[in-house]
């Protein structure tokens, strides 16, 4: 996006310089100095600039050490691990007291510039240009700070858990031991300090090879019990679905008997309506001339005779679609029925 | 373009603060510290972007004028941040020969020209300094940002580039020049810091296709000259890397006058209507405090209270665009939650006071000492957000003294129906002639709006009438000299301009707040819901953003930098429509066309627009120049 003409700058510079000595204007005092930028200019040092670096390095090289040693410190190892590297707590201690002298001593260091600059006579915008330097300084100072704090309060949040859990188990040692056993498996570290706290009913942190026997072995138990749950469990839930699944077909089949039902009842009902008609219809030629009764007859037993039939197709495939089935031939069926039962009356007539 | 040109701008910045290296990551990492010198430009660019406290944590210690006095500070690295004028290259000369600092970082905000560069040179040899001066850097960020999505070209000569300067009648070429060669210099600009070469459209025969045609042949060089082109390289990013190009409208401010006129009802732009705002700063006169004075009666003191809206204030972001009335309904809501959460921690602060003597206190120490820390930690951020609602609360009190004082919820809505041309229910001669409405101003705002969006002009015998009453009210009349020039001018040209059609509902006078009880009493204040329309740029932006073909901008000009042979057919090539546009009205625009553009930018998923203008007037400047233009 910006454009570096800084090596435009150079080449402009050479180019003066070469029309300078084109016309001639070149003074002898000018001259380039090899390194002569930084000419004795009245820069004191090991003034304020000086110092104020100095203190600077300082805290980078406390900054670097708390990083270096970080990773030891917040030793999240656990009790399985046996790290060479493991700092113990005495090691700690002695870190925490050397970085705090330390930044007791860069604070100071920062005041004393402070109040040294307060005697200088300087202009007001040095003045000013060095508070904020010292206020810069601060700030990385409280960084840093900062840093070491975070790994110390890691530290004794870890104490005081370890603390807080132990204080949980009853007094027999036994107990304890399951406890912390329950406590290991999630891989706690273990501190060695705090010694004096832990004197009466507590825990040896050191547990000896059978004691990690027996706990393994309590281990395994505990394991197998909770896989043998497990696959209950998974058995129970194979079981419900089926039974679930079973149901469901269940009440399929009952909603579709409720549906044949219906529709069985319809025709019940059309039947009798039509039984109704018919023998209405009969009961009308009767009181009139039976000579068509030879012709009726005949076509009364042959049409009885399809009826029969198709009562037997029809009762066969019950699981066809009932209504599809029964309408069509439902109507000829029944009338076929009326017209069967006319015949039969009127063969009785003839017969009586 | 993922990033905004905020945060494009800020990152420039940033980078050349970290003496032209990319800043680190670290948050430790260890002070160094240097000076920052600049001239008005680079104050105007660096402060709605970088607050003092920013400055400082990059490192900064002074930061100071460069034609102020400034003393010698010794093995101090200095950056400067100036224009590359005679007279900033002379002072930085004088600086190189009284060897003020240790070593001199020169950032030129747009590019500098040979000739300069050789003095400055010159002036380094003459000083034996020429090792000093560790770097030089062309920045090209000649452009203002004011939000994520809106910039402005400067601030500080803004009156060479204004809309009286380019449209008075007695302009000369040279001046024309010179404001074209200004104008296109930081539009350059803006294209470098963007990454992106756009397209160009722009319409006819005025002065945005002098710009236009100006941009697209800077541009063209520019890329033509493959070794120095500011568009490639690795400054580009894989980050920027869009397949479409964004696409750059120009408009004049003669396409639409009413807008900058119309009195308004969103947030931001009532601020800037209404109170001194300026490039994010507010300055609010504050009374000592509304309660009624002790008995003595002491007369109420007034202070002028400045404040920043930046994009940090939350409240602020999401509010600036709204109605006015859910702005008062917002910051009560603020303000309850505010109280709620400093009760809970004053809460917290009992509860643990009372449990440090409790033996037990160890196992519950870590869930409370969790809570504390959190308390602790939020405390800062409770601070911070009493502070915003301060803010606002004081902010939005002064606008709403200026609405209940001026009755500009009328105003608005009486505009919002002219420019809709729906119909009126009240006659502008009665409002005119009210009193108590608003000030002579307010009024000549009205009657301008009404004679610019009428179809046809008043009748004499009317226009005397409205004369009449207008002097009555103390208006001055010089601006409706111009604006009758401007009609004639028009009419010729195109269609009147359209405002599109919106209404404007009254929600009825008794609000939610009145109810809550809440300090924003707005009894007698209309609370007026705005209904979406699009004002004429954003309709003229629509049509060539989706490629829609309408008589208003169908012969716009097309420029396209990449292309080898420039055409002078306005056929566009790619008829797909943009992901991107920048609109940029030359002549001045203003935060009602800016919301404008915001609120159809939202309308539409996965469009960006950005929103730029030559200056940034409200309704009283615009006045002022119309007033100008009038008068000659």
């Amino acid at each position: 996006m910006a454009a570096d003409i800084t090596l435009l700058f150079k080449a402009s510079v050479k180019t003066v310089k070469t029309r300078n000595k084109a016309l001639g204007l070149i003074d002898s005092s000018i001259r380039e100095e090899p390194g002569g930028a930084k000419r004795a200019r009245p820069r004191a040092r090991d003034g304020f600039g000086g110092r104020a670096r100095e203190v600077i390095s300082n805290i980078s090289k406390l900054k670097d050490f708390l990083l270096q040693h970080r990773k030891e410190y917040v030793n999240a190892g656990g009790v399985m691990c046996s790290d060479v590297s493991r700092m113990t707590d005495s090691e700690r201690d002695q870190i925490d007291q050397d970085a705090q002298i330390f930044m007791r001593t860069c604070a100071d260091a920062i005041g004393q510039l402070r109040s040294d600059k307060g005697k200088q006579v300087v202009s007001a915008q040095v003045r000013d240009h060095r508070a904020a330097v010292l206020d810069l300084i601060e700030a990385y100072l409280k960084g840093v700070c900062k840093l070491y704090s975070e790994q110390r309060a890691v530290r004794v949040k870890r104490v005081v858990d370890k603390k807080r859990l132990s204080r949980l188990e009853p007094e027999q040692i036994s107990h304890d031991k399951q406890q912390s056993d329950g406590e290991e498996n999630n891989d706690k570290p273990v501190s060695d300090g705090n010694v004096d706290l832990w004197e009466d009913n507590r825990v040896e942190d050191d547990l000896s090879p059978e004691e990690i026997q027996m706990f393994e072995q309590e281990n395994q138990r505990l394991v197998g019990e909770m896989n043998s749950l497990l696959d209950e469990v998974r058995h129970i839930e194979g079981k419900v679905v089926e039974i679930s699944r079973l149901q469901e077909i269940f009440s399929e089949k009952v909603l579709q008997q409720e549906t044949e039902i219906d529709s069985i009842h319809q025709l019940v009902v059309g039947a009798t309506e039509n039984v109704k008609e018919g023998n209405e219809d009969i009961r009308e030629p009767l009181h009139g001339v039976p000579e068509s009764s030879a012709a009726g007859h005949m076509t009364g037993s042959s049409v009885l005779g399809v009826g029969v039939v198709l009562q037997g197709f029809h009762g066969s495939s019950p699981q066809r679609s009932a209504a599809e089935l029964l309408g069509a031939p439902a109507g000829v069926c029944v009338c076929v029925c009326a017209a069967a039962v006319s015949a039969a009356v009127s063969a009785q007539d003839r017969g009586a | 373009m993922a990033a905004s040109i905020r945060e494009k701008q800020t990152a420039a910045l940033k980078r050349m603060l970290n003496f032209n290296a990319p800043p680190l990551k670290n948050t430790t990492a260890e002070p160094v510290w240097k000076v920052l010198i600049y001239d008005r430009f680079g104050q105007d660019i660096i402060s709605p972007l970088l607050s003092v406290k920013e400055l400082r944590d990059m490192g900064i210690t002074l930061h100071l004028l460069l034609h102020s006095d400034r003393d010698p500070i010794p093995d101090v690295p200095a950056i400067y941040f100036v224009m590359p004028t005679e007279e900033n290259i002379d002072r930085i000369c004088q600086d190189l020969r009284n060897q003020l600092y240790e070593s001199y970082y020169l950032n030129f905000i747009s590019a500098i020209s040979r000739s300069k560069l050789e003095d400055i040179a010159s002036a380094a040899l003459a000083a034996n300094a020429v090792n000093l001066v560790t770097k030089v850097f062309d920045q090209y960020l000649n452009f203002i940002t004011l939000e994520d999505d809106m910039f402005i070209l400067c601030n500080q000569n803004k009156e060479h580039i204004s809309y009286h300067a380019i449209n008075k009648p007695d302009i000369m070429d040279t001046d024309m020049e010179a404001i074209m060669d200004t104008i296109v210099d930081s539009l350059f600009c803006f294209f470098v810091t963007l990454g992106a070469v756009p397209i160009i459209r722009c319409p006819r025969g005025n002065a945005a296709e002098m710009v236009a045609v100006k941009l697209d042949k800077k541009l063209r060089e520019n890329l033509r000259d493959a070794r120095n082109s500011l568009f490639t390289g690795d400054t580009m990013g894989t980050g920027q890397f869009s397949f479409q190009r964004p696409l750059f409208v120009l408009a004049d401010r003669n396409v639409d006058l009413a807008t900058p006129l119309h009195h308004t009802w969103t947030y931001q732009a009532l601020i800037h209507d209404v109170l001194d705002f300026h490039l994010n700063r507010v300055s609010v006169d504050e009374s000592q405090g509304s309660e009624a004075s002790p008995a003595g009666a002491r007369p109420k003191k007034k202070n002028k209270k400045s404040y920043d809206l930046t994009g940090a204030d939350k409240f602020w972001q999401k509010h600036k665009g709204s109605p006015f009335p859910e702005v008062a309904e917002a910051v009560q809501e603020e303000l309850d939650t505010y109280r709620a959460q400093e009760d809970e921690v004053k809460r917290l602060k009992s509860i643990m006071g009372l449990e440090g003597e409790d033996d037990g206190a160890i196992s519950m120490l870590s869930d409370n000492t969790a809570k504390l820390t959190s308390a602790v930690s939020s405390l800062p951020e409770l601070l911070e957000k009493k502070r915003l609602i301060d803010l606002h609360t004081n902010v939005a009190t002064a606008v709403l003294d200026h609405i209940k004082s001026r009755k500009l919820d009328v105003y608005f809505e009486y505009e919002e129906k002219l420019m809709s041309k729906s119909t009126l229910d009240k006659s502008l001669l009665d409002i005119i002639s009210d009193p108590d409405a608003g000030t002579a101003e307010d009024k000549m705002r009205l009657f301008l709006i009404y004679y610019i969006t009428s179809q046809q002009p008043p009748s004499e015998a009317d226009l005397e009438q409205y004369k009449k009453a207008l002097v009555d009210a103390t208006c001055d009349l010089s601006s409706l000299n111009y604006i009758k020039q401007w009609k004639a001018f028009t009419k010729m040209a195109a269609t009147p301009a359209n405002y599109g059609s919106s209404g404007v509902k009254p929600m009825g006078l008794f609000s939610r707040v009145m109810n809550t009880g809440s300090q924003f009493v707005m009894e007698g204040v209309k609370n007026l819901v705005l209904k979406q329309h699009n004002l004429p740029v954003t309709r003229i932006l629509d049509n060539l953003m989706e490629m829609k073909s309408n008589p208003e901008t169908d012969d716009y000009r097309y420029f396209d930098p990449k292309m080898l042979r420039g055409s002078e057919s306005s056929i566009p090539r790619n008829k797909n429509p943009f992901q991107e546009a920048i609109v940029f009205v030359v002549g001045g625009g203003n935060y009602i066309e800016y919301q404008n553009l915001v609120d159809y930018t939202k309308a539409r998923q996965g469009k960006r627009v950005l929103y730029g203008c030559s200056e940034l007037f409200n309704a009283a400047q615009f006045m002022k120049q119309l007033s100008q233009l009038g008068q000659k």
